[in-house]
């Protein structure tokens, strides 16, 4: 290999080792934790093992035998090394070998009788119930409640307390706190109404969006234009502001001007109008804001992709068509627009892709209201996965809907590489040596 | 330092830019690389310098291979067509980059500048930027900086392209001088052939990827080892004549006009093609090998005057005299060409 | 060609169109400085109670807000310089320098950019979980860079591009090795894309909004955006126009002095580059 090359890659290696960890790997995982059911309670690193009330509930639903809840149940108090040695340690070795030589490798099923074995020791060593309860505690073996981290551990206690092997896998599987693989999601997904209005509602807000931000940005650069150069750059700087601006802070101006005291309420209160909130009283106009909030953002991009469109055409050709006596519109509608054919389709398509992803204005402004009215995809993904009011986010879920955007994501962007001349971008580095 | 290339090839991709190229540079000589355009006279120099790597074959300097080693070890100085000086250093630091990179100390890279400076005239331009110089004043740096360092070797890849006419006479001389002075082993690439034979000792003519001939300038001119030399040296250029050799005679295509052959070339066996070069210079009114055409082209070129004659059989031969006859286009004129000056190539365009 | 026609009716549309901006943008600063008449629009008296945040800490609890801001800084500031430092060598490897697999990594970088970063943040949040990176400003540093850095390897590589071969040959003639030479003497030439992405990934991470409300929410390191959303959206706060307007206002002033100084510059990079 040639010493450039060496050169190359480590020049390469800083960016190529951050991408593939934040940019790669997240694509992969989003297909992976689609197919978990990964939340707040499961955790997301491992889980470790626990039988409780609600896990005995759920297997007696699953149709554990009556027998070996019980069994379960009762698997109490044993007599055991480990016991013996936790008692020698609190009350001291006489009381222990006492109590060993009297019940090594008795079984008892309530902690009553432990105690009064306790009790029956020769010089009965535990004078107070409280310190007898506790050394009694010593021999409890019952699973219930315990945590186990371990598989392991889990099964050694399952064996010890004589549960019958049939019936463990499915106390396992029960007992496990940590996510499990699953398909449920997409099930889950396709089942679920609320689906259909998130794909309903990103089709509207898409839509209309991109309408407004095309021909808004085509009409804001054809008529900065036309304009004197100060009052050009005046509208440009105006309406270049939204997308400058922190979203935060621009959300704040639209919800302001929209408050039940903000700027439109006080106007109209003038009219007699009552006062109320403007973005989120009705369905409608939570769409009209949500839509004018993103395209305005929207509109400025394609304002300075299309003027400088505009500004690459010879001027030669629009002084032509001026002395060949076309009026404004016709060299607009002849000329410019015409030599706007491809910045138009790169807007429509690089802000399809970036409308469909993106929740970030609407979640800030109506979060996807009045009523889910205005969630979309994406906002759903994100709620559900990350912001709820329940508590319990579902990783796992979210994923699946955060999914279907990656994978339109990944196909968009391999169509975007193929309308790059790629051929030309691949010419060889002229120095070899 | 002599150079010497053997069985050169370089290919990009699929396409084969030079074959199998052999080329002896002397020491101290200085060689034009001369053809016309993309016949890999850049490809050639770079491969030189160690920019491009040799696909195959052997490059030498001296007695040391170099073929496999990187640029910055070849002590070779360039000098690139559009002079790559650094934009954001002042022509100071631009002489004294390849000083810097050898971490030479401070005093002697000064001094050596400065040296250096003196010999391409430009003491007084050493704080200004590059952007602050003239094209001439460009190239004047642009060799400081290639020579500073006392490089084995100097290429100059078309360094007078990007000069005005008056200015590239004033270079050319200017280059030369700076070489003899030094002694140095230089290849100039170029496609201007003024250029080549005013300053080179010897020149290697290429074309599509080959070196055709390399000789002395002078001798190139008189006897080119093929039309294509022959074609390509020489302004006014070199008319053509395409015929049949035929008892010492050649009957030119399409027509009953039959001229002699110089004799180095009359025993020629009957019915072979021929192409029969005549300079300008050779076809004037006094010479005795007559030949009638109609004057199809005039121009004046202050001292001179260039006249195209095109012949009954549509073959045109051109003619360079002083200035002062009356001849006007569409006259029918009788002018001769000079017999033992006429040059004859064989059918393949090689030289009889 | 601007003689041929009357711009007024033109101006007439655009200031109408543009007039819900302007009226958000004029009673953002005048509301901050003055109180109103209740009911009103009117100003009628100056005040700078609605910056009484600069002096008071606002609530318990909550870090002040020049805690905030020097976090917001941090984690714009070091946005920008890892992604600038990144992006200025990995463009130049690409435009440059020969490496095995070098279209693929071109071809990728394409792709990369195109992608909608958006999408990644429930695994980019899971991967924080497990990395032990979740609600540390380092965490979201790290994301934030490498969502940048496809556009910043671009912007580079674009600049490098229109560096002349022959200065690298030159270089690489006079002795230098391909690090000197990119250091010395190709670095030089593409300091206006040094700039370019510097400004742009500062900006960028000043104004992020969405990275640390989902992998940084706690209040240890808050940033202003955060801060301003939490003031927005929360109920005891969110009716606070005034003193949220002058949160916004005060967060959004080194933008818009950037802005000021850089206007030009950074409507070719939004447009050039497409990101953002
Ligand atoms: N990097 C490259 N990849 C592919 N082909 C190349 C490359 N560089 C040069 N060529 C081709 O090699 C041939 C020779 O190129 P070269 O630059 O050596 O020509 P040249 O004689 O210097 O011409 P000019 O007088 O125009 O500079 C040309 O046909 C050119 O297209
Ligand atoms: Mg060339």
């Amino acid at each position: 290999m040639q010493r450039s090359s060496w050169l190359g890659l480590a020049f390469l290696s800083p960016a190529l080792i951050v991408v593939l960890l934040f940019f790669l790997m997240p694509v992969i995982l989003t297909g992976i934790f689609a197919f978990t059911n990964m939340s707040t309670a499961t955790g997301v690193k491992g889980g470790s093992y626990v039988l409780n009330a609600s896990s005995l509930r759920a297997l007696t639903d699953a149709g554990l035998p009556d027998v070996t809840r019980s069994q379960i149940e009762s698997a109490g108090y044993r007599v055991d090394e480990r016991g013996l040695a936790a008692l020698a340690e609190a009350h001291g070795q006489a009381v222990a070998e006492e109590f060993s030589k009297n019940h090594a490798g008795e079984v008892f099923t309530k902690r009553r009788d432990v105690e009064r074995a306790l009790k029956d020791l020769s010089s009965n060593p535990i004078r107070k119930t409280r310190d007898r309860k506790a050394a009694a505690d010593l021999f409890k073996r019952s699973i219930l409640n315990q945590r186990y981290e371990t598989l392991d551990a889990f099964e050694a206690a399952l064996n010890e307390a004589g549960i019958p092997k049939p019936d463990r896998p499915l106390i396992t599987e029960i007992a496990y706190t940590g996510w499990t693989w699953t398909t449920a999601n997409f099930d889950l997904l396709l089942s679920l109404d609320s689906t259909w209005q998130y794909a309903k509602n990103t089709g509207i807000y898409v839509t209309f969006t991109l309408a407004f931000n095309v021909v808004f940005g085509l009409f804001l650069a054809i008529t900065t234009f036309y304009l004197p150069a100060a009052q050009a750059t005046a509208f440009r700087a105006i309406w270049f502001l939204p997308r400058i601006l922190p979203p935060v802070l621009y959300i704040v101006m639209w919800r302001w001007f929209t408050w039940d005291t903000g700027f439109i309420s006080t106007v109209l209160s003038g009219f007699g109008v009552s006062s109320k909130n403007w973005m989120l009283d009705t369905e409608y106009h939570a769409w009209v804001t949500v839509i004018l909030i993103n395209g305005f953002v929207g509109a400025s991009m394609g304002m300075i992709v299309f003027s400088s469109a505009i500004r690459a055409i010879p001027a030669s050709m629009l002084y032509a068509s001026e002395v060949d006596g076309a009026s404004r519109w016709q060299q607009v509608w002849y000329i410019i627009l015409p030599q706007l054919r491809w910045p138009i389709l790169f807007i429509t398509s690089y802000q399809t892709m970036s409308l469909l992803t993106s929740f970030e204005y609407i979640y800030l402004s109506t979060d996807g209201g009045p009523g889910g009215s205005t969630e979309v995809w994406a906002l759903a993904a994100f709620h559900t996965a990350l912001n709820n009011y329940g508590g319990n986010l579902q990783y796992g879920l979210g994923a699946t809907y955060a999914l279907l955007l990656v994978v339109i994501g990944v196909l968009a962007s391999l169509f975007y590489l193929r309308l790059f001349n790629f051929k030309n971008l691949l010419t060889k580095p002229r120095i070899e040596g | 330092m002599r150079i010497s290339i053997t069985n050169f090839t370089k290919t990009f991709g699929d396409t084969t830019v030079i074959k199998d190229m052999s080329l002896e540079i002397e020491s101290g000589e200085m060689l034009a690389l001369l053809g016309p355009s993309g016949c890999g006279k850049s490809t050639t120099l770079f491969s030189i310098c160690g920019i491009h790597r040799m696909n195959a074959g052997r490059l030498r300097f001296g007695d040391k291979d170099v073929t496999k080693r990187p640029p910055q070890e070849r002590n070779v100085g360039v000098v690139f067509q559009n002079y790559a000086l650094y934009p954001h250093m002042d022509v100071h630091a631009n002489i004294a980059f390849p000083l810097k990179v050898r971490k030479e100390p401070r005093a002697e890279i000064d001094r050596k500048v400065l040296e250096i400076a003196a010999l391409v005239h430009i003491e007084e331009l050493l704080q200004r930027k590059p952007s602050q110089l003239s094209g001439g004043q460009q190239q004047r740096v642009a060799l400081a900086r290639a020579l500073v360092r006392k490089p084995d070797i100097l290429l100059l890849d078309e360094p007078l392209a990007n000069l005005d006419a008056k200015l590239r006479l004033e270079m050319r001389s200017e280059i030369r001088r700076i070489q003899q002075q030094t002694g140095i082993t230089a290849v100039l690439v170029t496609h201007d052939q003024v250029e080549a034979m005013s300053m080179c000792d010897r020149i290697a003519l290429m074309n599509k990827g080959d070196i055709v001939q390399v000789c002395k300038p002078k001798e190139m001119y008189d006897n080119p080892a093929s039309d294509f030399v022959a074609g390509f040296l020489g302004n006014p250029p070199i008319a053509f004549l395409d015929g049949i050799a035929n008892d010492g005679e050649i009957r030119l295509a399409n027509s009953e006009v039959a001229l002699r052959l110089p004799s180095n070339v009359i025993d020629l066996s009957n019915g072979t093609q021929l192409r029969l070069g005549i300079r300008p210079e050779f076809f004037q009114p006094e010479n005795d090998m007559k030949v009638t055409g109609k004057v199809s082209f005039v121009e004046t070129q202050g001292r001179e005057d260039l006249f195209d004659v095109t012949l009954t059989n549509g073959a045109v031969l051109r003619s360079i005299q002083s200035r002062g006859g009356d001849i006007k286009l569409g006259d029918e004129v009788t002018w001769g060409i000079s017999r033992e000056h006429i040059l004859a190539f064989g059918p393949g365009g090689e030289r009889l | 060609m601007k003689h041929n026609f009357r711009n007024w009716p033109v101006l007439l549309v655009l200031f109408i169109f543009s007039l819900p901006l302007l009226i958000m943008l004029t009673f953002l600063v005048v509301d901050t400085f003055t109180t109103k008449v209740p009911g009103t629009l009117v100003p009628n008296a100056f005040t700078l109670h609605h910056f009484r945040f600069l002096w008071t800490d606002l609530d318990d609890g909550r870090w002040g807000i020049y805690g905030v801001t020097l976090n917001t800084f941090i984690f714009a500031a070091s946005t920008a310089a890892v992604v600038t430092a990144i992006s200025v060598m990995a463009g130049y490897a690409l435009s440059r320098l020969s490496f095995p697999a070098r279209g693929f990594f071109l071809g990728s970088l394409i792709v990369l950019h195109a992608f909608p970063t958006v999408t990644l943040i429930i695994a980019i949040f899971l991967i924080l979980q497990i990395l032990g990176l979740y609600n540390t400003l380092i965490g979201v540093i790290i994301v934030k860079t490498a969502l940048e850095l496809p556009f910043g390897i671009w912007v580079m590589k674009g600049f490098y591009d229109t560096v002349p071969w022959e200065i690298e040959m030159a270089g690489v003639q006079d002795g230098a090795s391909r690090f000197t030479v990119w250091w010395k003497l190709i670095l030089p030439q593409v300091q206006p894309g040094l700039m370019a992405i510097l400004i742009f990934s500062f900006l960028s991470g000043w104004s992020e909004f969405v990275l640390p409300m989902v992998l940084n929410p706690g209040t240890d390191a808050q940033v202003l955006s955060t801060y301003l959303a939490t003031l927005l959206l929360d109920t005891n706060t969110n009716s606070d126009f005034n003193l949220i307007s002058a949160v916004g206002l005060f967060y959004a002033l080194p933008v818009v002095i950037i802005y000021l100084i850089f206007q030009n510059k950074l409507m070719n990079i939004y447009g050039g580059g497409t990101k953002g």
